[in-house]
């Protein structure tokens, strides 16, 4: 989705021969495999400045793309369930209110009337963005492959890169086997595969490849309203449009880098339901799944180009990219197209690290190995 | 005397039956219906989507697992107004087309804000599922137990049974799982006599073996009812007994209730002699002679035995009552297949399955994993007829029809993954069997490939066998790599 949002937008500011290669099948990855959930605000400046704007992409996107991509406000509620997680949901509150995002602190009865289903028992505080909310993503990458396709950018999938040509410490084109792709500009934007393809070009990047996983529960009609996000518990999830409960969580793990499903993450979120969510006690878990992303040190996107080779660009490090993609996307494009690297991409260039500016965010519902 | 309630009805019930078996015996054979379309499903044998409905205010109950129970209240789902009237089944008469795709695609629906807000809504109800549960006022997850053995066997056929009585009596430790909760249940209805069962071996019967997890070495056996535990079992080694299933016809109407397989068929006859029906047609690739003679052995009536590849169409509109066999129409209430055969790749696939790209069964199983019995044979190919009927369900829970999976096709979509995504083949009740071998039986028959040569979808854990709080219990018995 980082790739088809970066190509389209390109294109948008009117740049040709664009060709987009996926070594993987069309959502076969990260894009296919997310939470689907999407929310303006979050605990840090750098995050929310960004995610805010890709929100506002997001409320736009199916007449940017000209297919619906059946982005719904259903509402994105975050939730504590201890005293810290409530003060950071205070203080991001407040933060919010900074950059105009519609979000509050909801009183026990408005928990109450918004998540009626909800064990409040275990909630320290709720942190409400009415205007976040959910995109299935298959309707999603339906319409950027279309609208990629209606522009004239080639899209390959099962088309992996194996190597690149390299002038000088800049990218001249990409390998295919034997085939030679000349560009001027690569962007790398290849998920948990980002670190080995930059590699390929002698480009050392930040991070690692970790797995995560996700499971559906068999449908139901609506119990759950808004999207879901506990602080404390590391899970999110949200009822999708036909029943299902579809979410996640996170245990500590060695990192895995494979696609194959094991127990204890299944185990955990389902005692995450049994616990806030009595009802769904007994519902039956359809399937699991595995899917691997990309993992920088301080969790946040490594977004813009490489210090020290040329023309090789990254949207890489994901872990929120789903709800990320249309907004870096639009930034990623301007500064590939125009040379304007904008203000909120610049925290999170590829050398904060080494430059000793890692990015703060308490917002995140992601484990650290 | 037992009495259940079904949709305000009362009836009476023998001990030892099933909700569905029960139904059946009292003619009641239309107990679902299809997602969107609200074609009517029953027991079948072949889908899960037929035999749902709601007991005691639980929904999604499997009926031909739940026992009854005297003054059972049990329901049936998604009907509007009201479970003995469904005025959304007008939708039968929607084209199919229009489904194609499911209800999600948004050609024709809202872009956003309140209106899709609304859309969504409505969408929620048509998408045809059950109301949830009532709240308790808490819930308690259901303690899950570990289990140490040298081989694990799963299955408990004859060949099963055979398996385990010969590792035990190596002096290994060998677990024996089967979903039925007496053994070799479709071994006796056909009238085999079950062996006898070395003292050693653990059996695990009312199980289902839901998941294969690091490599084979660790499978989860989820019990059928609710109050119990699952089992983690560490095992060095796997053998898979677990048989084959007749697969649907890709025929007309196909999905119908009064169409079953073999199994479920003989199920009835021998435990409950209850007939599949007044007047039967059995038609398989080999083995319906045995099972035609045996059902009328049991007591029914068949008026037709032949192979399968010879059925062009079944009739009937809220249940079976013909096939046509090239152009002799005949009549019958009841269709049993027997074949094509085929197993469940799904524990197979998840022990030797993995990638990073897309979960694929290119590596092959571990030696430590073997087949044996009806399993070890090669399966049957599905017959696909030349000119297929676009109406046919590929997937019926989630009204896939061959229409659908053909006009992508025909659009270049080739992909298995890719047709799953769209169509939502497979991700119904079923989780992909036998959903997906219709479908791969159809895409290698319209792009000329040879079926063993397609990429599968992944066949995911733990397809509906285990409840959120059975998972929930093994967090205390399996822990992180």
């Amino acid at each position: 989705m980082q790739g088809l949002s970066c190509a389209i937008n390109l294109a948008l500011l009117g740049i040709r021969d664009i060709v987009v290669l996926d070594a993987g099948y069309w959502q076969g990855g990260a894009s296919g495999r997310n939470g689907c959930l999407i929310r303006p605000g979050f605990g840090g400046h750098d995050w929310t400045r960004l995610f805010e704007l890709s929100w506002r992409e997001w409320t736009t996107l199916s007449q940017k793309l000209g297919h619906n991509v059946m982005f719904t406000e259903r509402g994105y509620t975050m939730i504590a369930e201890t005293g810290q997680s409530a003060d950071m949901l205070r203080n991001a509150s407040q933060l919010h209110r900074q950059y105009g995002i519609t979000s509050e602190i909801l009183t026990s009865r408005q928990i109450s009337k918004l998540l009626p289903a909800i064990n409040q028992e275990y909630v320290t505080a709720a942190l409400h963005q009415p205007r976040g909310g959910m995109a299935p993503h298959h309707s999603v990458m339906k319409g950027y492959l279309h609208a990629c396709g209606e522009k004239g950018i080639e899209v390959r999938y099962r088309t992996a890169i194996t190597g690149f040509d390299m002038h000088d410490h800049s990218v001249r084109g990409v390998y295919v086997n034997d085939h030679l792709i000349r560009c001027d500009t690569v962007v790398i934007a290849a998920g948990p595969q980002s670190p080995e393809l930059a590699r390929y070009a002698q480009a050392e990047i930040d991070g690692y490849m970790m797995r995560i996983e996700a499971m559906a529960l068999e449908p139901m009609r609506p119990l759950i309203g808004p999207a879901l996000a506990l602080i404390d518990s590391l899970a999110y999830f949200h009822q999708t449009a036909r029943g299902e409960v579809v979410g996640g969580t996170e245990v500590p793990e060695t990192p895995q880098t494979n696609l194959r499903a094991d127990v204890p993450a299944m185990a955990a979120m389902a005692r995450v339901y049994t616990r806030l969510f009595p009802q769904l006690a007994d519902i039956r878990i359809l399937r699991q799944w595995a899917g691997l992303l990309h993992i920088s040190s301080d969790l946040a996107p490594l977004l813009g180009q490489h210090p020290r080779v040329r023309d090789l660009w990254f949207s890489a490090g994901w872990s929120y990219g789903f709800a990320g993609a249309p907004g870096a996307g639009l930034l990623m494009a301007k500064a590939i197209a125009k040379g304007q690297v904008d203000e909120i991409l610049r925290p999170f260039a590829l050398d904060r690290f080494e430059k000793g500016n890692p990015i703060q965010e308490a917002g995140v519902v992601m484990i650290k190995n | 005397m037992i009495k259940i309630a079904w949709n305000n009805t009362i009836l009476h019930a023998s001990p030892g039956d099933t909700v569905a078996v029960a139904l059946y015996r009292h003619g009641i054979v239309s107990i679902a219906s299809t997602r969107k379309l609200h074609e009517p499903m029953g027991y079948s044998g072949s889908y899960v989507g037929g035999v749902l409905a709601r007991v005691d205010g639980q929904p999604n109950i499997r009926l031909d697992q739940q026992p009854v129970r005297d003054g059972m209240r049990v329901e049936s789902q998604n009907r509007w107004p009201g479970a003995s009237c469904d005025l959304l089944s007008l939708a039968r008469f929607l084209p199919p087309r229009w489904v194609y795709g499911g209800f999600e695609h948004g050609r024709f629906t809202p872009r956003h804000g309140r209106a899709y807000l609304l859309w969504e809504r409505l969408l929620a109800h048509l998408a045809g599922v059950g109301r949830p549960p009532p709240r308790p006022r808490s819930a308690s997850e259901r303690p899950a137990r570990k289990l140490g053995v040298d081989v694990l066997v799963a299955g408990g056929g004859p060949a099963g049974q055979k398996a385990a009585n010969d590792i035990a009596r190596t002096g290994r430790t060998v677990a024996l799982v089967s979903r039925g909760t007496t053994l070799g249940r479709y071994a006796q209805a056909m009238g085999v006599t079950p062996l006898a069962l070395h003292k050693d071996i653990i059996v695990l019967s009312g199980m289902e073996l839901c998941g294969s997890y690091r490599r084979g070495s660790l499978m989860i056996a989820a019990p059928m009812e609710y109050e119990s535990g699952a089992v983690a079992i560490e095992a060095e080694s796997l053998v898979l007994a677990t048989g084959k299933s007749s697969m649907p016809p890709m025929v007309r109407n196909s999905h119908l209730p009064g169409v079953m397989d073999a199994h479920t068929a003989l199920l009835l006859g021998h435990f409950h002699a209850v007939p599949a029906g007044k007047a039967i047609a059995v038609v398989g690739t080999g083995a319906e002679t045995m099972v035609a003679q045996r059902l009328a052995l049991l007591g029914s009536t068949v008026v037709y035995c032949g192979h399968v590849s010879e059925l062009t169409c079944i009739h009937g509109h809220s249940r079976v009552t013909g096939i046509d066999i090239g152009n002799r129409r005949i009549r019958c209430d009841a269709m049993v297949h027997a074949g094509a055969w085929r197993s469940d790749p799904s524990l197979a696939f998840q022990t030797g399955a993995e990638g990073v790209f897309q979960v694929s069964d290119v590596m092959s199983v571990d030696a430590d994993t073997s087949c044996v019995g009806f399993c070890h044979e090669p399966d049957q190919d599905i017959h696909v007829p030349d000119m297929m009927d676009p109406a046919v369900r590929i997937c019926p829970c989630m009204d896939v029809t061959a229409g659908e999976v053909t006009d992508l096709i025909d659009r270049a979509v080739t992909d298995p993954e890719i047709l799953k995504r769209l169509t939502s083949c497979g991700m119904g009740p079923c989780q992909g069997f036998p959903c997906w071998e219709s479908m791969l039986a159809l895409l290698a028959k319209r792009t000329g490939q040879p079926v063993d040569s397609l990429v599968r979808p992944s066949h995911r854990p733990p397809r509906r066998a285990l409840t959120v709080a059975q998972a929930a219990g093994l967090c205390d018995v399996v822990q992180p790599l």
